[in-house]
Protein backbone atom coordinates (compact mmCIF):
# COMPACT_ATOMS: atom_id res chain seq x y z
CA UNK A 1 0.00 0.00 0.00
CA UNK A 2 1.31 3.42 -1.05
CA UNK A 3 2.28 5.68 2.02
CA UNK A 4 -0.75 7.47 2.34
CA UNK A 5 0.50 9.41 6.32
CA UNK A 6 1.92 12.44 4.40
CA UNK A 7 1.74 14.06 1.23
CA UNK A 8 0.85 12.21 -1.79
CA UNK A 9 2.90 11.29 -4.61
CA UNK A 10 3.19 13.33 -7.59
CA UNK A 11 2.19 16.45 -6.16
CA UNK A 12 3.03 20.17 -7.73
CA UNK A 13 5.81 20.21 -4.89
CA UNK A 14 7.13 17.33 -6.38
CA UNK A 15 6.92 18.08 -9.77
CA UNK A 16 10.47 19.56 -11.48
CA UNK A 17 11.22 22.96 -11.96
CA UNK A 18 11.47 24.35 -16.09
CA UNK A 19 14.01 25.85 -16.80
CA UNK A 20 11.82 29.94 -16.63
CA UNK A 21 10.70 28.54 -13.43
CA UNK A 22 14.18 28.33 -12.37
CA UNK A 23 15.44 31.60 -13.80
CA UNK A 24 12.17 33.31 -12.09
CA UNK A 25 13.12 31.95 -8.61
CA UNK A 26 17.34 33.06 -9.09
CA UNK A 27 16.57 36.49 -10.10
CA UNK A 28 15.67 37.04 -6.53
CA UNK A 29 18.62 36.44 -5.71
CA UNK A 30 20.39 39.18 -3.13
CA UNK A 31 17.81 41.55 -4.39
CA UNK A 32 16.31 42.07 -1.12
CA UNK A 33 17.71 42.93 2.36
CA UNK A 34 17.46 42.84 5.94
CA UNK A 35 17.83 46.22 7.13
CA UNK A 36 16.97 46.32 10.55
CA UNK A 37 16.34 44.88 13.51
CA UNK A 38 14.38 45.59 16.97
CA UNK A 39 15.06 44.17 20.31
CA UNK A 40 12.70 44.47 23.71
CA UNK A 41 13.52 43.45 27.12
CA UNK A 42 13.77 39.73 26.72
CA UNK A 43 12.65 36.95 29.48
CA UNK A 44 10.75 37.04 32.69
CA UNK A 45 9.48 40.93 32.30
CA UNK A 46 6.37 41.78 34.24
CA UNK A 47 3.88 44.35 33.51
CA UNK A 48 3.56 44.52 30.01
CA UNK A 49 1.57 43.64 27.62
CA UNK A 50 1.90 41.15 24.13
CA UNK A 51 0.83 44.72 22.13
CA UNK A 52 3.75 46.32 23.93
CA UNK A 53 6.39 44.08 23.00
CA UNK A 54 5.02 44.15 19.07
CA UNK A 55 4.87 48.59 19.86
CA UNK A 56 8.34 48.59 20.68
CA UNK A 57 9.75 45.86 18.72
CA UNK A 58 8.96 47.37 15.66
CA UNK A 59 9.96 51.35 16.17
CA UNK A 60 13.55 49.54 17.10
CA UNK A 61 13.54 47.61 13.98
CA UNK A 62 12.76 51.11 11.95
CA UNK A 63 14.88 53.45 14.33
CA UNK A 64 17.85 50.75 13.94
CA UNK A 65 17.46 50.62 10.23
CA UNK A 66 17.22 54.35 10.06
CA UNK A 67 13.99 54.48 8.61
CA UNK A 68 10.66 56.77 9.88
CA UNK A 69 7.18 55.31 11.20
CA UNK A 70 6.20 56.93 7.73
CA UNK A 71 8.32 55.04 5.03
CA UNK A 72 6.53 51.48 6.26
CA UNK A 73 4.21 50.40 3.72
CA UNK A 74 4.07 46.35 4.70
CA UNK A 75 3.65 44.75 8.16
CA UNK A 76 3.68 41.00 9.14
CA UNK A 77 3.00 39.58 11.84
CA UNK A 78 3.87 35.89 13.10
CA UNK A 79 0.62 33.74 15.08
CA UNK A 80 0.05 34.97 18.18
CA UNK A 81 -1.21 32.62 21.21
CA UNK A 82 -4.06 32.92 23.25
CA UNK A 83 -4.26 36.08 24.41
CA UNK A 84 -3.17 36.62 28.34
CA UNK A 85 -5.17 38.36 31.56
CA UNK A 86 -8.14 39.56 29.24
CA UNK A 87 -5.55 41.63 26.47
CA UNK A 88 -7.31 41.67 22.83
CA UNK A 89 -5.78 39.07 20.34
CA UNK A 90 -3.12 40.36 18.43
CA UNK A 91 -4.43 41.29 15.20
CA UNK A 92 -2.42 43.12 12.51
CA UNK A 93 -5.28 45.64 12.37
CA UNK A 94 -4.35 46.49 16.18
CA UNK A 95 -0.19 46.47 15.79
CA UNK A 96 -0.66 48.99 12.60
CA UNK A 97 -2.95 51.45 14.98
CA UNK A 98 -0.90 51.33 18.15
CA UNK A 99 2.18 52.15 15.62
CA UNK A 100 0.77 54.59 13.67
CA UNK A 101 0.90 53.39 10.06
CA UNK A 102 -1.64 52.17 7.27
CA UNK A 103 0.17 49.57 5.46
CA UNK A 104 -0.54 49.02 1.75
CA UNK A 105 -0.19 45.23 2.47
CA UNK A 106 -1.22 43.37 5.81
CA UNK A 107 -1.40 39.98 7.20
CA UNK A 108 -0.88 37.30 9.90
CA UNK A 109 -0.40 33.47 9.51
CA UNK A 110 -3.13 31.60 11.45
CA UNK A 111 -1.30 29.09 13.42
CA UNK A 112 2.43 27.87 12.42
CA UNK A 113 2.63 28.29 8.64
CA UNK A 114 6.09 29.61 8.20
CA UNK A 115 5.91 31.93 5.23
CA UNK A 116 5.99 35.54 6.61
CA UNK A 117 9.83 36.36 4.57
CA UNK A 118 8.64 35.08 1.54
CA UNK A 119 5.43 36.70 1.61
CA UNK A 120 7.06 40.44 2.09
CA UNK A 121 9.81 39.21 -0.77
CA UNK A 122 6.64 38.90 -3.16
CA UNK A 123 4.49 42.48 -1.97
CA UNK A 124 8.34 43.65 -2.40
CA UNK A 125 8.79 41.92 -6.24
CA UNK A 126 5.22 43.26 -7.18
CA UNK A 127 6.08 46.92 -6.56
CA UNK A 128 3.15 47.17 -3.40
CA UNK A 129 5.61 47.82 -0.68
CA UNK A 130 9.30 49.18 -0.13
CA UNK A 131 9.93 48.34 3.41
CA UNK A 132 7.82 45.68 5.21
CA UNK A 133 8.03 44.98 8.85
CA UNK A 134 7.93 41.75 10.23
CA UNK A 135 6.82 40.82 14.12
CA UNK A 136 6.31 38.86 17.26
CA UNK A 137 5.81 39.36 20.26
CA UNK A 138 3.93 37.60 23.56
CA UNK A 139 4.01 37.95 27.32
CA UNK A 140 2.99 34.60 28.53
CA UNK A 141 4.27 34.92 32.09
CA UNK A 142 1.82 37.46 32.58
CA UNK A 143 -0.67 34.33 32.97
CA UNK A 144 0.69 31.22 35.33
CA UNK A 145 -2.49 29.61 34.45
CA UNK A 146 -1.70 29.44 30.81
CA UNK A 147 0.28 26.12 30.92
CA UNK A 148 -2.91 24.97 32.07
CA UNK A 149 -5.11 25.97 29.25
CA UNK A 150 -3.33 24.31 26.48
CA UNK A 151 -6.20 21.58 26.60
CA UNK A 152 -7.93 22.53 22.86
CA UNK A 153 -10.83 20.08 22.52
CA UNK A 154 -8.60 18.11 20.13
CA UNK A 155 -9.52 14.09 20.07
CA UNK A 156 -5.71 13.47 21.05
CA UNK A 157 -6.64 15.60 24.37
CA UNK A 158 -8.81 12.90 25.05
CA UNK A 159 -6.08 10.81 25.77
CA UNK A 160 -3.93 13.00 27.16
CA UNK A 161 -1.74 14.28 24.54
CA UNK A 162 -0.75 17.96 24.96
CA UNK A 163 1.28 20.53 23.72
CA UNK A 164 4.24 20.80 21.90
CA UNK A 165 6.88 18.79 23.71
CA UNK A 166 4.49 15.70 23.64
CA UNK A 167 4.47 15.36 19.93
CA UNK A 168 8.02 16.65 19.33
CA UNK A 169 8.68 13.62 21.43
CA UNK A 170 7.07 11.28 19.25
CA UNK A 171 8.84 12.06 16.61
CA UNK A 172 11.81 12.08 18.04
CA UNK A 173 10.75 8.64 19.43
CA UNK A 174 10.17 7.29 16.51
CA UNK A 175 13.28 8.99 14.74
CA UNK A 176 14.96 6.70 17.73
CA UNK A 177 13.39 3.73 16.32
CA UNK A 178 14.81 4.68 12.60
CA UNK A 179 17.92 5.88 13.06
CA UNK A 180 20.87 6.20 15.46
CA UNK A 181 19.91 9.14 17.73
CA UNK A 182 18.75 10.13 21.37
CA UNK A 183 19.97 11.63 24.37
CA UNK A 184 23.27 10.85 23.25
CA UNK A 185 23.17 12.92 19.85
CA UNK A 186 21.00 15.82 21.74
CA UNK A 187 23.00 16.79 24.95
CA UNK A 188 25.66 18.10 21.98
CA UNK A 189 22.94 20.60 20.73
CA UNK A 190 22.01 21.00 24.56
CA UNK A 191 24.83 21.97 25.70
CA UNK A 192 26.54 23.46 22.49
CA UNK A 193 24.04 26.19 22.28
CA UNK A 194 24.14 26.92 25.88
CA UNK A 195 27.75 28.00 25.02
CA UNK A 196 26.94 30.75 22.86
CA UNK A 197 23.79 31.60 25.29
CA UNK A 198 26.56 32.95 28.13
CA UNK A 199 28.42 34.81 25.40
CA UNK A 200 25.22 36.65 25.15
CA UNK A 201 24.00 39.24 27.89
CA UNK A 202 20.22 39.45 26.32
CA UNK A 203 20.08 35.54 26.83
CA UNK A 204 17.47 34.20 29.22
CA UNK A 205 20.24 31.41 29.70
CA UNK A 206 23.26 33.78 29.50
CA UNK A 207 24.51 33.02 33.20
CA UNK A 208 23.43 29.47 33.31
CA UNK A 209 26.00 27.11 32.51
CA UNK A 210 25.10 23.28 31.14
CA UNK A 211 27.12 20.77 30.84
CA UNK A 212 27.06 16.95 29.54
CA UNK A 213 25.84 15.93 33.32
CA UNK A 214 23.65 18.38 33.85
CA UNK A 215 21.59 17.78 30.75
CA UNK A 216 21.56 13.73 32.12
CA UNK A 217 20.20 14.76 35.23
CA UNK A 218 17.64 17.29 33.89
CA UNK A 219 14.23 16.88 34.66
CA UNK A 220 12.03 14.39 32.84
CA UNK A 221 9.26 16.31 30.95
CA UNK A 222 7.83 14.03 28.14
CA UNK A 223 10.09 11.38 27.58
CA UNK A 224 12.37 10.60 25.38
CA UNK A 225 12.59 14.81 26.48
CA UNK A 226 13.80 16.19 29.66
CA UNK A 227 13.28 20.15 30.23
CA UNK A 228 17.00 20.76 28.65
CA UNK A 229 15.75 19.61 25.43
CA UNK A 230 12.56 22.21 25.58
CA UNK A 231 13.07 25.96 24.15
CA UNK A 232 12.56 28.78 26.55
CA UNK A 233 9.05 30.58 27.24
CA UNK A 234 9.47 34.40 26.44
CA UNK A 235 8.26 37.91 27.04
CA UNK A 236 9.49 40.00 24.95
CA UNK A 237 9.23 40.82 20.97
CA UNK A 238 11.56 40.99 17.85
CA UNK A 239 11.08 42.52 14.33
CA UNK A 240 13.01 43.39 11.24
CA UNK A 241 12.82 45.44 8.34
CA UNK A 242 13.03 44.16 4.36
CA UNK A 243 13.71 46.05 1.59
CA UNK A 244 15.38 46.10 -1.47
CA UNK A 245 18.75 45.42 -1.79
CA UNK A 246 19.77 48.66 -3.75
CA UNK A 247 17.65 50.89 -1.26
CA UNK A 248 19.90 49.09 1.86
CA UNK A 249 23.09 50.24 0.37
CA UNK A 250 21.70 54.32 1.10
CA UNK A 251 20.71 52.84 4.72
CA UNK A 252 23.22 52.89 7.76
CA UNK A 253 24.30 48.83 8.58
CA UNK A 254 26.22 46.86 6.01
CA UNK A 255 23.80 45.25 3.65
CA UNK A 256 22.96 41.67 4.62
CA UNK A 257 20.76 40.51 1.48
CA UNK A 258 19.00 37.48 1.03
CA UNK A 259 20.51 35.10 -1.70
CA UNK A 260 17.91 32.31 -1.22
CA UNK A 261 14.70 31.50 0.12
CA UNK A 262 12.70 28.04 0.48
CA UNK A 263 9.65 26.69 1.85
CA UNK A 264 7.77 23.09 1.73
CA UNK A 265 5.40 22.34 3.79
CA UNK A 266 4.35 18.45 4.13
CA UNK A 267 1.37 19.53 6.75
CA UNK A 268 0.34 16.14 8.29
CA UNK A 269 -0.44 16.64 12.10
CA UNK A 270 1.73 14.13 14.68
CA UNK A 271 -1.60 11.37 14.27
CA UNK A 272 -0.49 10.49 10.52
CA UNK A 273 2.43 11.86 10.06
CA UNK A 274 5.38 9.41 8.58
CA UNK A 275 8.09 12.26 7.85
CA UNK A 276 8.54 12.47 12.00
CA UNK A 277 12.02 10.82 10.95
CA UNK A 278 12.64 12.63 7.87
CA UNK A 279 12.60 14.26 5.34
CA UNK A 280 10.46 16.67 6.79
CA UNK A 281 9.53 19.65 4.74
CA UNK A 282 13.75 20.86 5.24
CA UNK A 283 14.88 19.12 2.34
CA UNK A 284 12.86 20.25 -0.11
CA UNK A 285 12.83 23.66 1.28
CA UNK A 286 16.85 23.85 1.98
CA UNK A 287 16.69 22.65 -1.61
CA UNK A 288 15.33 25.54 -2.97
CA UNK A 289 16.95 27.87 -1.17
CA UNK A 290 20.23 26.61 -2.20
CA UNK A 291 19.49 26.29 -5.92
CA UNK A 292 17.82 30.16 -5.61
CA UNK A 293 21.24 31.18 -3.99
CA UNK A 294 23.56 29.33 -6.52
CA UNK A 295 25.62 27.88 -3.83
CA UNK A 296 26.09 24.37 -1.95
CA UNK A 297 26.16 23.38 2.03
CA UNK A 298 30.29 23.88 1.72
CA UNK A 299 29.71 27.69 1.44
CA UNK A 300 27.64 27.99 4.60
CA UNK A 301 29.54 29.77 7.33
CA UNK A 302 27.38 29.23 10.10
CA UNK A 303 23.40 28.11 10.49
CA UNK A 304 20.83 29.75 12.79
CA UNK A 305 18.42 26.91 12.95
CA UNK A 306 14.58 26.61 14.11
CA UNK A 307 15.23 25.22 17.51
CA UNK A 308 11.79 24.23 19.56
CA UNK A 309 13.37 21.15 21.00
CA UNK A 310 16.95 19.86 20.57
CA UNK A 311 15.80 17.04 18.18
CA UNK A 312 14.34 19.60 15.42
CA UNK A 313 18.24 21.22 15.15
CA UNK A 314 19.69 17.78 14.07
CA UNK A 315 16.71 16.34 11.74
CA UNK A 316 16.85 19.99 9.99
CA UNK A 317 20.50 19.53 9.69
CA UNK A 318 20.00 15.74 8.81
CA UNK A 319 17.56 17.05 6.26
CA UNK A 320 19.27 19.74 4.68
CA UNK A 321 22.54 17.20 4.05
CA UNK A 322 25.13 18.46 6.51
CA UNK A 323 25.06 14.30 7.75
CA UNK A 324 23.38 11.54 6.91
CA UNK A 325 20.68 9.75 8.67
CA UNK A 326 21.76 8.60 11.86
CA UNK A 327 24.81 10.55 11.46
CA UNK A 328 24.22 13.24 13.75
CA UNK A 329 26.17 12.40 16.66
CA UNK A 330 29.75 11.80 15.04
CA UNK A 331 28.66 14.91 12.86
CA UNK A 332 27.83 17.13 16.56
CA UNK A 333 30.67 15.37 18.77
CA UNK A 334 34.00 17.39 19.88
CA UNK A 335 31.94 20.82 20.34
CA UNK A 336 31.33 21.25 15.96
CA UNK A 337 28.47 23.75 16.80
CA UNK A 338 30.07 25.75 19.72
CA UNK A 339 31.73 28.43 20.10
CA UNK A 340 35.64 27.46 17.88
CA UNK A 341 33.32 24.70 16.06
CA UNK A 342 33.87 24.23 12.65
CA UNK A 343 29.59 25.00 11.64
CA UNK A 344 28.54 27.09 14.49
CA UNK A 345 24.51 26.61 14.71
CA UNK A 346 22.01 29.08 16.94
CA UNK A 347 24.89 31.47 18.20
CA UNK A 348 22.59 33.68 20.07
CA UNK A 349 21.46 30.74 22.28
CA UNK A 350 19.14 30.39 20.20
CA UNK A 351 14.85 29.62 21.10
CA UNK A 352 16.60 26.79 23.11
CA UNK A 353 18.68 29.26 25.14
CA UNK A 354 18.30 33.16 24.01
CA UNK A 355 14.22 33.73 23.91
CA UNK A 356 11.53 32.20 21.97
CA UNK A 357 10.42 34.49 19.00
CA UNK A 358 9.54 31.85 16.41
CA UNK A 359 11.36 32.25 13.38
CA UNK A 360 12.54 35.50 14.19
CA UNK A 361 15.32 34.49 16.71
CA UNK A 362 17.56 32.88 14.16
CA UNK A 363 16.65 34.81 11.48
CA UNK A 364 17.74 38.55 12.96
CA UNK A 365 20.52 36.62 14.90
CA UNK A 366 22.11 35.60 11.00
CA UNK A 367 21.49 39.46 10.25
CA UNK A 368 23.17 40.56 13.40
CA UNK A 369 26.07 38.28 12.92
CA UNK A 370 26.32 39.09 9.21
CA UNK A 371 26.71 42.96 10.06
CA UNK A 372 29.38 41.93 12.91
CA UNK A 373 27.13 43.77 15.79
CA UNK A 374 27.47 40.73 18.01
CA UNK A 375 29.81 41.66 20.90
CA UNK A 376 31.23 38.58 22.94
CA UNK A 377 29.75 36.10 20.44
CA UNK A 378 30.54 37.72 17.29
CA UNK A 379 31.43 35.52 14.69
CA UNK A 380 34.99 35.56 13.33
CA UNK A 381 38.37 35.83 14.92
CA UNK A 382 36.53 36.50 18.43
CA UNK A 383 34.89 33.20 18.71
CA UNK A 384 37.84 31.47 16.80
CA UNK A 385 35.18 30.67 13.94
CA UNK A 386 35.30 31.45 10.35
CA UNK A 387 34.19 35.14 9.93
CA UNK A 388 30.39 34.90 8.20
CA UNK A 389 30.06 35.99 4.71
CA UNK A 390 26.91 33.01 4.44
CA UNK A 391 24.74 31.86 7.04
CA UNK A 392 21.34 29.63 6.46
CA UNK A 393 18.57 30.42 8.67
CA UNK A 394 15.50 28.03 8.98
CA UNK A 395 11.70 28.39 10.51
CA UNK A 396 9.41 25.27 11.14
CA UNK A 397 6.12 25.27 12.68
CA UNK A 398 3.49 23.32 13.94
CA UNK A 399 4.93 19.65 14.34
CA UNK A 400 7.42 19.50 11.79
CA UNK A 401 4.82 20.53 9.10
CA UNK A 402 5.59 23.66 7.89
CA UNK A 403 9.47 24.77 7.19
CA UNK A 404 11.03 27.67 5.53
CA UNK A 405 14.66 28.66 5.01
CA UNK A 406 16.70 31.39 4.53
CA UNK A 407 20.10 32.30 3.24
CA UNK A 408 21.88 35.48 3.99
CA UNK A 409 24.30 37.03 2.63
CA UNK A 410 27.03 39.94 4.03
CA UNK A 411 27.76 42.09 0.15
CA UNK B 1 -18.93 6.08 38.43
CA UNK B 2 -16.75 8.46 39.80
CA UNK B 3 -16.63 12.03 38.40
CA UNK B 4 -14.59 11.82 35.25
CA UNK B 5 -12.45 14.69 35.31
CA UNK B 6 -10.65 14.87 32.24
CA UNK B 7 -11.40 16.65 28.60
CA UNK B 8 -14.23 14.19 26.77
CA UNK B 9 -14.91 13.94 23.14
CA UNK B 10 -16.74 16.40 21.54
CA UNK B 11 -18.14 15.37 18.33
CA UNK B 12 -18.77 17.03 15.01
CA UNK B 13 -20.88 16.27 11.83
CA UNK B 14 -17.26 14.70 10.61
CA UNK B 15 -16.75 12.58 13.78
CA UNK B 16 -19.98 11.30 15.60
CA UNK B 17 -20.05 8.38 13.86
CA UNK B 18 -16.59 7.34 14.86
CA UNK B 19 -18.04 8.06 18.92
CA UNK B 20 -21.36 6.46 18.11
CA UNK B 21 -19.21 3.04 17.50
CA UNK B 22 -16.86 3.45 20.07
CA UNK B 23 -19.97 3.38 22.95
CA UNK B 24 -21.20 0.51 20.86
CA UNK B 25 -17.45 -1.06 21.18
CA UNK B 26 -17.00 -0.59 17.39
CA UNK B 27 -14.17 0.85 16.23
CA UNK B 28 -15.62 2.10 12.53
CA UNK B 29 -13.40 4.32 9.98
CA UNK B 30 -14.75 6.02 6.71
CA UNK B 31 -13.36 3.69 3.41
CA UNK B 32 -13.16 5.29 -0.02
CA UNK B 33 -15.68 3.21 -2.47
CA UNK B 34 -13.71 4.30 -5.41
CA UNK B 35 -10.05 4.44 -3.99
CA UNK B 36 -10.44 1.93 -1.32
CA UNK B 37 -8.24 4.07 0.99
CA UNK B 38 -9.55 3.90 4.70
CA UNK B 39 -8.94 6.89 6.03
CA UNK B 40 -8.10 8.92 9.73
CA UNK B 41 -9.23 11.75 10.72
CA UNK B 42 -12.22 11.43 9.12
CA UNK B 43 -12.82 13.75 6.57
CA UNK B 44 -15.60 14.76 3.92
CA UNK B 45 -13.95 13.97 0.55
CA UNK B 46 -10.72 11.15 0.39
CA UNK B 47 -8.31 13.53 0.48
CA UNK B 48 -6.26 10.74 -2.15
CA UNK B 49 -8.88 10.77 -4.81
CA UNK B 50 -11.55 13.69 -3.27
CA UNK B 51 -14.55 10.96 -3.77
CA UNK B 52 -17.16 11.70 -1.25
CA UNK B 53 -18.58 8.03 -2.20
CA UNK B 54 -17.56 6.55 1.49
CA UNK B 55 -19.01 3.12 3.26
CA UNK B 56 -17.91 2.59 7.13
CA UNK B 57 -15.86 -0.22 8.24
CA UNK B 58 -15.12 -1.93 11.55
CA UNK B 59 -11.01 -1.88 12.19
CA UNK B 60 -10.04 -5.17 13.60
CA UNK B 61 -8.35 -3.08 16.71
CA UNK B 62 -4.80 -5.26 16.29
CA UNK B 63 -1.75 -2.80 15.32
CA UNK B 64 1.87 -1.56 16.66
CA UNK B 65 3.06 1.04 18.32
CA UNK B 66 4.18 3.46 15.76
CA UNK B 67 5.65 5.93 18.43
CA UNK B 68 4.68 6.95 21.80
CA UNK B 69 5.62 9.77 24.59
CA UNK B 70 6.02 9.11 28.36
CA UNK B 71 4.52 11.78 30.32
CA UNK B 72 6.25 12.83 33.57
CA UNK B 73 4.60 16.40 33.93
CA UNK B 74 0.46 16.56 33.65
CA UNK B 75 -0.92 19.28 31.84
CA UNK B 76 -4.21 18.74 32.83
CA UNK B 77 -5.65 18.16 36.31
CA UNK B 78 -7.05 15.13 34.90
CA UNK B 79 -3.82 13.31 33.95
CA UNK B 80 -2.09 13.97 37.38
CA UNK B 81 -2.66 10.38 39.44
CA UNK B 82 -1.87 8.61 36.08
CA UNK B 83 1.48 10.02 35.55
CA UNK B 84 3.60 8.34 33.94
CA UNK B 85 1.32 7.36 31.68
CA UNK B 86 1.90 6.71 28.20
CA UNK B 87 0.18 8.39 24.55
CA UNK B 88 0.92 6.05 21.16
CA UNK B 89 0.45 6.73 18.15
CA UNK B 90 -0.96 2.79 16.84
CA UNK B 91 -0.09 1.92 12.94
CA UNK B 92 -3.72 -0.17 12.92
CA UNK B 93 -3.61 -2.85 10.58
CA UNK B 94 -6.35 -1.40 7.92
CA UNK B 95 -3.31 1.19 7.39
CA UNK B 96 -4.55 4.28 9.28
CA UNK B 97 -2.97 5.72 12.48
CA UNK B 98 -4.81 6.52 15.67
CA UNK B 99 -3.60 8.32 18.74
CA UNK B 100 -4.84 6.93 21.74
CA UNK B 101 -2.34 5.46 25.40
CA UNK B 102 -1.51 2.40 25.72
CA UNK B 103 -2.99 0.17 29.23
CA UNK B 104 -1.75 -2.73 30.94
CA UNK B 105 2.21 -2.13 30.23
CA UNK B 106 4.73 -0.48 32.05
CA UNK B 107 6.15 2.70 30.15
CA UNK B 108 9.48 1.55 30.23
CA UNK B 109 8.11 -1.96 28.19
CA UNK B 110 6.62 -0.23 25.74
CA UNK B 111 8.68 0.03 22.00
CA UNK B 112 7.83 1.02 18.74
CA UNK B 113 6.47 -1.58 16.36
CA UNK B 114 5.11 -3.21 19.49
CA UNK B 115 2.20 -5.39 18.51
CA UNK B 116 -0.85 -4.16 20.18
CA UNK B 117 -4.62 -4.70 20.63
CA UNK B 118 -7.60 -2.64 21.39
CA UNK B 119 -8.90 -2.27 24.95
CA UNK B 120 -12.22 -0.10 25.62
CA UNK B 121 -12.73 2.44 28.35
CA UNK B 122 -16.07 3.11 28.88
CA UNK B 123 -15.31 6.64 31.12
CA UNK B 124 -18.81 8.06 31.09
CA UNK B 125 -22.50 7.02 30.33
CA UNK B 126 -21.68 8.60 27.11
CA UNK B 127 -18.78 7.83 26.01
CA UNK B 128 -16.07 4.58 25.62
CA UNK B 129 -12.82 5.07 24.65
CA UNK B 130 -10.19 2.65 22.39
CA UNK B 131 -7.20 2.23 23.71
CA UNK B 132 -4.48 -0.20 23.31
CA UNK B 133 -2.56 -2.83 25.06
CA UNK B 134 -0.01 -5.40 24.42
CA UNK B 135 -0.68 -8.48 22.59
CA UNK B 136 -0.33 -11.02 24.86
CA UNK B 137 1.35 -14.20 23.21
CA UNK B 138 0.46 -17.33 24.32
CA UNK B 139 2.84 -20.35 23.49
Amino acid sequence: MPDFGTAFSGLASDRKLTKSEKEVQMSLKDKYAIVGVGYTPQGRVPGRTAMSFHVEAISNAVRDAGLKREDIDGLICYRHFDSVNGEADITPYLVAQQVGIAPRMMSQEANCARSQLISALGWLEAGLCNYVVISYAYNPNADPSLFARIADNLTSNVFGQFGATADYAMAARRAMHVFHTGPETWKHIAVGQRKWANLNPAAQMYEQKVTFDDYYKSRLIVEPFSLLDNCLITDGGRACVITSAERARDLRHPVVTIMGVGGHNPSSSIEKSTIMAGPTGARESGKTALRMAGITLDDIDACEIYDCFTYTVEITLQDYGFFQSGEGEDWLKGGTIEPGGRMPVNTSGGLLSEAYFMGLTPLTEGVMQLMGRCGDRQLGPRTHTKEPQIILCSDNGAILQTHATTILRRL
Amino acid sequence: MTTYNKPLPQPNADDEFFWRGCKKHKFLFQKCLDCGLIRWPPSFLCPQCWSGNTTIIEASGKGKVYTYAVYHLAYHEGFKSDLPYVTAIIELEEGPHFLSNITECNPGDVKCDMPVEIVWDDITAEFSLPKFKPVRVTT
